[in-house]
């Protein structure tokens, strides 16, 4: 497959012979077209440095715009400038070398250590070596050791600014020191004098890129726009010319300096303009220009946009939408996609007859491409069909339309985790949107809200392969983070088997044999004594028939035996994300029993909520006289303790917590305190036995909803925090965060406490104090998701290249080891409830 | 042996990208992380950085943590006794005198500097002017006198400088207890046994101390236990402490992701941060480093001193369209594409 390998790159610095070489034409036009609308002669945009018009040909390949690569040319500086990205460079060479003897400023002993520095470096980290021994060769005396001048102190001003003394140091006097330092003392520098020569870092002939580089557009009003690197060069250019003109006529030193100062601006700018120190160059916009540096760097620069974000073909995008019909590790695809995207048949001498069939096909499935034996593509039309028929020979490859059962990768953005690409079969359906069901939700981080995702269709077999041994959803069941089960049933798919394997509930017959339809089982239970059906033997019939499992929940025992279930009742703890029932059925029967498994008792349950039915009303939220009894003990008892505090604090009794002022520790203990008041509320409203509020049920068995938002609806709100964590305490200057509040007051009320709850309704007050919290919350969130995408950055940058070896060990690519077995035990964290399992 | 069989069973796979894979446990749930921490549990939890700034701070490496706090164990004779390890903790807590002095008065025409002393704060930490005094004369060698409970300093100086200076160094002097240590907090255990928790993480002063249990003090600076036990205490420093922030906001990641972004980060003998000061600013690839931050300064770099990219990182070879070399990529044939001829024609 890969037949050309990159073995390494090499980098340099492009030596003035390698740009003479490398031009095609010397530039000495600073103008683009003529009026006629052609590249001028010896202009920027120059017809021997490529074309971009169609219908041009360039004059140096013959090609036209899509086949003609482009052609580097070059501009005669008359002043040479110094390359201002190496400046700093620059600055070391001439202090680590002497001005008079152009030796380096190290005495014989101290050149021999560096010899093996340099050595023993490069033995440790092959050709590279980051030390920039430069540092250590600084005029310590101020005299040369080989031929004892005195050296003069080198000033150096950002961003290209030289001076010995006060005289200036010119670009040309340094190229001619440097140039005179000897290739042994560069090696010692760390520079191979082969590659890079510092007075190459000089530049008196400047590269100047294709026309494919800088393309020029032309606007709807004909108007042409050129590139940002095209009008740097031609400023360039144009001062290049008056400064010749200016040393030709004789001009007085000062105007020439001037000049040759401007020129090196230009070129600096043109490099990076965003150099310290020089102010950027713009556009007439107003815009300052993207110049080289600007189209490497950053997010959107060459490097990180086109060069590490690849964009693919055989992709389609859209809504996605619910479909609990479909199984867990399908996608429905929309016809309108199904039969854009295609994949590669391969004819052999075994399925040229089926190959056959599928050309003649004229509308989906059909064949939308062949690739002949040679390589050529052609595009399979009516017209063609019959002659494309005869050319179908063993070896050639159709481009098929996709169909049912076919594997695609399906992905979320953003892609936090290996699970946010997952396999699925392709099941093709009418509509416009992407259905899933909804047990795979969680590991995407999907709703149906209006989400899109992307599909991606797999070309070779080789990525066919992996993808559906490797990355299908059914291997990806459990977690690689913590080996928790993230595809499991989720709300009504909790709801419906809570309902159902309560204790109290019988069916009827109908009823019975409704559900196990729904869920594929054409075999009944075994009815009770009054001739109804147990809701716990139903649930039963979906179970492995040696299964046995036992847990102790929050609601009692739950007990599996032979693949009966004897006691308790599916809830998100049994069979949700930190079940152990998934990692027993997976265990012993393998991870395709249970993606049927999840599969089936989500269609069960599903069926079961649609029967028997979960209605949220007000009657949920509205709470009795106990209760509200409860609710008034609560927040009483929570005033008076807080009270306290602030009295035991205004008298100095109250004890300070380390690291803290006075005031601070008050602040946590009425926090504490408050706190504590919500938690309790919310024991008391779990507390509450009526099976018939559907809420509490909910919230229970973990489908929907839980006590926090029973207790904000029904109890009371509680203390809206601020992004600090605190309590609200900003407003009037003497602290007060509303008119009506007392000076100084920092009681509950005062400071965000809210007692009322949305059953009740909120007071003005307390509508206020909410708002500001919600607020508070929202910038939070805002900030936390960038800082926590910086820090995925990183460490995903940092981490990328270890992996585990053939000895368990981890190394990253250059063969370091990292661990010598992987977590100490070399298990697979996706494993590790197996592993806790076997103990 | 069922155990055995099966150990096999659950083995990482050869090529399992396992970096990545730590990097992903750590990173995803970063969003989740929630701003209010229901922390009643302890006063060190209220106290302390949580939540992803602690993240954040540990894979960095700061050299002083927002908040540093040392776990002081005392021998089994001193810590079922609370008096003696109340001693012990008044032997540890740093006071500075700032803490005890309510406004610093400078007299120029004088030369004095009077210390008006926070009598309630002194009466807390069980001192008397005197004390103060006598300790103040002796840490900076100055004349002091107590006068109506204030000390009062005279200086030898005319210099309004020197006096000011002096009356600023004099606030940071710590009068008792070990500097830099921070003000301890003693702490009652499950088992009834006491403990000291400092806000301050100079360990190795406080290890010095007699009746100190050296096995288990320790301090959730890590580069406080790196200088005084080495790389290794860091690595589970750092493993550690990352659980412990997660465990605090109920996200669960496995101790293998934490335990291998710990090892990442000093396996070469010293710490190194996950940026690009550390783990990727030195990696070997030129383009692995471009593509991650400064990318014209490394490219300058790479230029002059005519570095090579070996092209062997993920990263790299994502840039010129190359197969990764991890993972399913890392698989290659064991035998060589010459000898596969020889092995057809049956040599």
């Amino acid at each position: 497959m890969h037949a050309e390998v990159i073995d390494h790159i090499k980098f340099g610095i492009v030596s003035p012979e390698e740009i003479k070489h490398m031009s095609v034409a010397k530039l000495t036009v600073p103008d683009t077209y003529n009026e006629d609308g052609y590249p001028i002669d010896g202009g920027l945009l120059d017809q021997r440095l490529g074309v971009i018009d169609p219908g041009l040909v360039c004059k140096t390949c013959g090609g036209r715009a899509k086949t003609c690569p482009g052609h580097f040319g070059h501009i005669e500086l008359v002043r040479p400038v110094i390359h201002s990205e190496f400046a700093k460079v620059l600055r070391m060479l001439l202090n680590a070398t002497c001005m008079t003897c152009h030796r380096i400023l190290l005495d014989d002993k101290q050149i021999d250590e560096m010899k093996k520095v340099v050595s023993e470096e490069s033995e440790a980290n092959g050709e590279n070596h980051h030390t920039v021994p430069g540092k250590m060769a600084k005029r310590s005396g101020n005299k040369c050791p080989h031929c004892g001048s005195q050296q003069p102190k080198i000033h150096f001003s950002a961003p290209t600014y030289f001076t010995v003394g006060d005289k200036r140091l010119k670009p040309d006097e340094i190229r001619d020191l440097l140039a005179k330092v000897s290739d042994d003392d560069l090696r010692l520098l760390n520079i191979d004098p082969k590659v890079s020569r510092p007075e190459w870092l000089i530049i008196s002939s400047l590269l100047v890129p294709p026309v494919n580089v800088r393309p020029s557009i032309t606007l709807e009003s004909g108007e042409r726009s050129e590139d940002d690197l095209t009008h740097k060069l031609v400023d360039i250019m144009r001062i290049g010319q008056r400064l010749e003109q200016n040393i030709n006529a004789g001009a007085p030193q000062i105007i020439i300096d001037d000049l040759w100062e401007l020129l090196q601006y230009h070129v600096t700018a043109y490099f990076n303009n965003e150099t310290s120190g020089i102010p950027p160059a713009r556009h007439r916009s107003g815009r300052a220009l993207k110049t080289i540096a600007q189209r490497l760097k950053g997010k959107e620069g060459r490097f990180r946009y086109n060069l590490s974000g690849k964009r693919v073909n055989y992709s389609a995008r859209t809504v996605i939408s619910v479909d609990p019909y479909l199984d867990i590790d399908e996608v429905g695809v929309p016809i309108e996609i199904a039969s854009k995207l295609t994949v590669p048949f391969y004819v052999t001498a075994w399925n040229i007859e089926h190959a056959k069939e599928l050309l003649k096909r004229n509308e989906y499935p059909s064949v939308v491409n062949m690739i002949s034996k040679d390589g050529k593509r052609k595009r399979v039309i009516d017209a063609n069909r019959e002659d494309i028929l005869k050319e179908l020979t063993v070896g050639s490859i159709l481009e098929r339309q996709v169909i049912d059962g076919d594997i695609a990768l399906f992905n979320r953005q953003p892609s936090l985790h290996r699970i946010s690409i997952m396999a699925h079969r392709i099941r093709v359906l009418p509509g416009k949107t992407f259905r899933i069901n909804y047990c795979t939700t969680t590991p995407y981080n999907a709703d149906f809200d209006g989400d899109e995702m992307n599909l991606h269709v797999p070309q070779t077999l080789e990525a066919q392969a992996e993808a559906r041994y490797l990355m299908e959803v059914q291997y990806q069941i459990f977690s690689p983070r913590d080996g928790a089960a993230v595809i499991t049933n989720s709300e009504d798919g909790i709801s419906g088997l809570f309902q159902l394997t309560k204790d109290e509930t019988k069916l009827e017959y109908d009823e019975t044999a409704y559900l196990l339809g729904i869920a594929g089982i054409y075999e009944m239970p075994k009815p009770g004594k009054d001739g109804k059906y147990n809701g716990k033997d139903i649930f039963s019939m979906l179970l492995p028939k040696d299964l046995n499992y036992e847990e102790d929940t929050v609601y009692g025992p739950f007990k599996i035996k032979n693949g009966k279930l004897l006691e308790g009742v599916i809830t998100k703890d049994t069979y949700g994300r930190d079940n152990e029932l998934s990692v027993e059925i997976a265990k012993n029967y393998g991870y395709e029993e249970l993606r049927k498994f999840i599969f089936v008792s989500s269609k069960l349950a599903d069926a079961y909520v649609t029967l028997s039915g979960v209605t949220v009303g007000v009657k949920e939220y509205s709470i009795n006289k106990h209760m509200e009894d409860e609710r008034m003990k609560i927040l009483n008892a929570t005033l008076v303790k807080v009270n306290e505090l602030i009295k035991s604090y205004k008298e100095g009794k109250l004890e300070a917590l380390i690291g803290q002022t006075l005031r601070e520790s008050l602040e946590r203990m009425i926090i504490a305190e408050l706190n504590m008041a919500r938690s309790k509320a919310g024991e008391t409203l779990a507390s509450n036995e009526d099976s018939t509020n559907s809420a509490v049920e909910m919230a229970r068995s973990g489908s929907r909803g839980s006590v926090l938002n029973l207790e904000q609806m029904s109890m009371f709100l509680g203390q809206q925090a601020t992004l600090s964590g605190g309590r609200i305490k900003r407003g009037y200057y003497t602290g007060r965060l509303l008119p009506h509040i007392k000076q100084r007051d920092i009681g509950p009320s005062a400071r965000g406490f809210i007692i009322t709850n949305y059953y009740m309704g909120l007071s003005p007050a307390d509508l206020f104090m909410h708002a500001v919290g919600s607020r508070g919350s929202e910038v939070y969130k805002a900030l936390l998701t960038g800082r926590s995408g910086y820090l995925y950055r990183r460490l995903s940058n940092a981490l990328q290249d270890y992996y585990v070896t053939e000895d368990d060990s981890v190394r990253d690519v250059n063969n370091n080891i990292i661990q010598t077995v992987y977590g100490g035990d070399a298990i697979n964290p996706v494993n590790v409830k197996f592993v806790e399992l076997e103990k | 042996m069922a155990m055995e069989k099966n150990a096999n069973k659950y083995k990482v796979n050869y090529g399992e990208p396992v970096g990545m894979l730590a990097a992903q446990s750590v990173g995803e749930p970063g969003t989740q992380m929630i701003l209010r921490t229901f922390h009643y549990a302890g006063i060190e939890a209220t106290i302390a950085t949580s939540g992803l700034p602690r993240i954040v701070e540990l894979v960095d490496v700061k050299k002083k943590p927002a908040t540093p706090i040392t776990y002081v164990y005392f021998n089994s004779d001193i810590e079922k006794n609370f008096e003696k390890s109340d001693a012990m903790s008044k032997k540890i807590s740093e006071i500075k005198v700032s803490s005890l002095v309510k406004r610093v008065v400078e007299n120029f025409s004088k030369s004095t500097v009077k210390l008006v002393l926070d009598k309630q704060a002194l009466a807390a930490e069980e001192l008397t002017p005197n004390q103060v005094a006598q300790k103040i004369a002796k840490l900076m060698s100055v004349e002091t006198e107590v006068n109506e409970g204030n000390i009062l300093i005279k200086l030898h100086t005319k210099s309004l400088k020197e006096i000011r200076v002096t009356g600023v160094r004099i606030m940071k002097k710590v009068i008792q207890g070990i500097e830099d240590a921070g003000k301890a907090l003693i702490q009652q255990s499950k088992d009834g046994s006491f403990y000291v928790i400092t806000a301050g993480s100079n360990i190795s002063e406080v290890m010095k101390l007699d009746g100190v249990d050296k096995s288990r003090t320790y301090t959730n600076d890590v580069f406080a236990m790196y200088k005084l036990f080495g790389i290794e205490a860091a690595r589970n420093t750092l493993a550690n402490e990352l659980r412990k922030t997660l465990e605090e906001q109920k996200i669960s990641v496995d101790d293998r992701h934490l335990l291998l972004v710990a090892d990442a980060m000093t396996y070469s003998g010293t710490i190194k941060g996950v940026g690009r000061h550390g783990l990727s600013g030195q990696k070997n690839s030129v383009f692995a480093r471009a593509a991650y931050e400064e990318t014209v300064k490394h490219l300058v770099n790479a230029a002059l001193f005519s570095e090579v990219d070996p092209m062997k990182g993920v990263t790299e070879n994502i840039l010129v369209g190359k197969q990764i070399p991890i993972g399913t990529g890392a698989v290659k044939l064991a035998i060589k594409k010459e000898d596969i001829k020889k092995v057809k024609s049956g040599e």
